[in-house]
């Protein structure tokens, strides 16, 4: 895709091949830069949680590594799937959550049964109300449908996670850290946009953004 | 580049998911699907009403008033066909699955042709009969319309994944698809009214090349419009 990289803080060719690298990436929003020039490597197990104030393209570099939106300088490369849940729940509202899981499953050819989608609802204890209509589920609620597509997720995926927690309960939080800390584990990504801790206890490597003039 | 969620997915079956998932969206919302056979059938009556019940004023214009409110009544529907999947972000999870977003795109087409153009093609033959149409003239009416409608929601697709994210919605899709639709509307009106009795006339077959260009050439176009498509939350 890409042009030189203005600017290079990491050699790709040096690199495990399986993780993220973003090298020198140059974000733009409109006619505005959002991030000069990037440079981040995520190794198979590691996580990273991005941070920094409003507007500082936290957002904008999730979309761009999965490939929702093209920078103007440099590469961001990832042999591993990506599993990428926005601000957007990407919930069809008239159709219940169990719908909604099976449907996306399918969509990635994931091969899961009733009881695997079970299984990935009761992670994030949403159970209850998974045969609802979406439409008529409280904001958090839906966060948890959403983040249920993580327990469905093949092992060396890279996640990439925007505010996971906004509107979760104490007990889904709690279930969205054991899913990282399990995905961790068998050698999975990380990438998280968040103000709050996520998985409290593990290692990771925080990547601060800085709002641009 | 970036990596999708299975790279060995098998694309037919993540298709099959898809269109699954656009019929049951579709049943869904039947009521809209209504609503646009609803306007179909009343830019209709509205011709008898306006210029009286004079079968010789009629006859002439059943064919162009039928194509016309096809046309007006299949705009509406247009608008409806991306909104909902990109402001939910379903398709940033279709661009990271195996799916195509072209074949994403050709899969919400054929449905959202099923769900609302088959249901006015289903009533013409009574809205003819309202228009004095002969019963004989029925069948290269409602060929030529099928093979229309169906023109026309690929050219609705284009104009629905262009204006995806653009203001100004249905007005800005009306101006843009609407011109296009022109070749439409003249080899599709004279393909309805065969002037030696045969169903397949050049007409036909130029409007089935149009059909077969747009067939090629749409789901391309709304594809690289949705590439980059994003939800207002998701700024």
């Amino acid at each position: 895709m890409v042009a030189k990289p203005t600017q290079s803080r990491f050699g790709a060719s040096d690199r495990p091949a399986a993780g993220l690298v973003i090298d020198g990436a140059v974000l733009v929003r409109g006619m505005r830069v959002i991030q000069p020039a990037l440079s981040h490597v995520i190794a198979p197990g590691g996580m990273t949680l991005l941070t920094g104030p409003n507007g500082s393209g936290k957002s904008t570099l999730l979309r761009a590594i999965a490939g929702r939106l093209r920078p103007m300088a440099g590469t961001i490369t990832c042999a591993a799937p990506i599993l990428y849940i926005g601000h957007a729940d990407g919930l069809a509202t008239a159709l219940s959550g169990r719908r909604n899981l099976g449907d996306w499953a399918g969509l990635n050819g994931l091969p899961v049964d009733v009881d695997m989608i079970e299984a990935a609802l009761a992670a994030l204890a949403a159970g209850p109300f998974a045969d609802l209509p979406v439409r008529m589920l409280s904001r958090g609620q839906r966060r948890r449908l959403a983040l249920a597509r993580l327990a469905l997720s093949p092992a060396p995926a890279l996640w990439l996670l925007d505010e996971p927690a906004a509107g979760l309960d104490r007990a889904a939080k709690a279930g969205l850290d054991r899913l990282i800390a399990t995905h961790l584990d068998r050698g999975g990504m990380v990438m998280a946009a968040t103000h709050a801790p996520l998985a409290t206890g593990r290692t990771h490597a925080e990547l601060a953004l800085e709002a641009q003039p | 580049m970036t990596g999708h969620m299975m790279r060995t997915g098998n694309i037919i079956s993540s298709l099959g998911a898809q269109i699954r998932r656009d019929i049951a969206l579709g049943w869904s919302g039947r009521g809209q699907a209504l609503v646009m056979l609803g306007f179909f059938l009343i830019i209709i009556t509205l011709f008898p009403l306006a210029a009286g019940p004079d079968e010789t004023q009629l006859r002439p214009i059943a064919i162009p008033v039928i194509w016309i409110a096809a046309m007006l009544a299949s705009l509406a529907g247009f608008t409806r066909i991306f909104a909902d999947d990109v402001a939910c972000g379903w398709v940033d999870q279709v661009a990271l699955s195996p799916l195509p977003l072209a074949l994403y795109a050709l899969a919400r087409a054929a449905v959202h042709w099923a769900l609302t153009a088959l249901p006015m093609l289903v009533v013409t033959p009574l809205m003819g009969l309202m228009l004095y149409l002969e019963p004989a003239g029925m069948p290269p009416l409602l060929l030529a319309l099928a093979l229309g409608t169906m023109a026309l929601t690929l050219l609705g697709l284009i104009g629905a994944a262009l204006t995806e994210g653009a203001r100004g919605g249905t007005g800005l899709l009306a101006v843009l698809v609407l011109p296009l639709a022109v070749p439409v509307l003249i080899f599709g009106v004279l393909a309805s009214a065969p002037a030696d009795g045969g169903i397949v006339t050049p007409h036909l077959m130029l409007l089935g090349a149009v059909l077969l260009v747009l067939l090629a050439l749409a789901p391309l176009v709304a594809a690289m419009a949705l590439a980059e498509a994003e939800a207002e939350t998701g700024a």
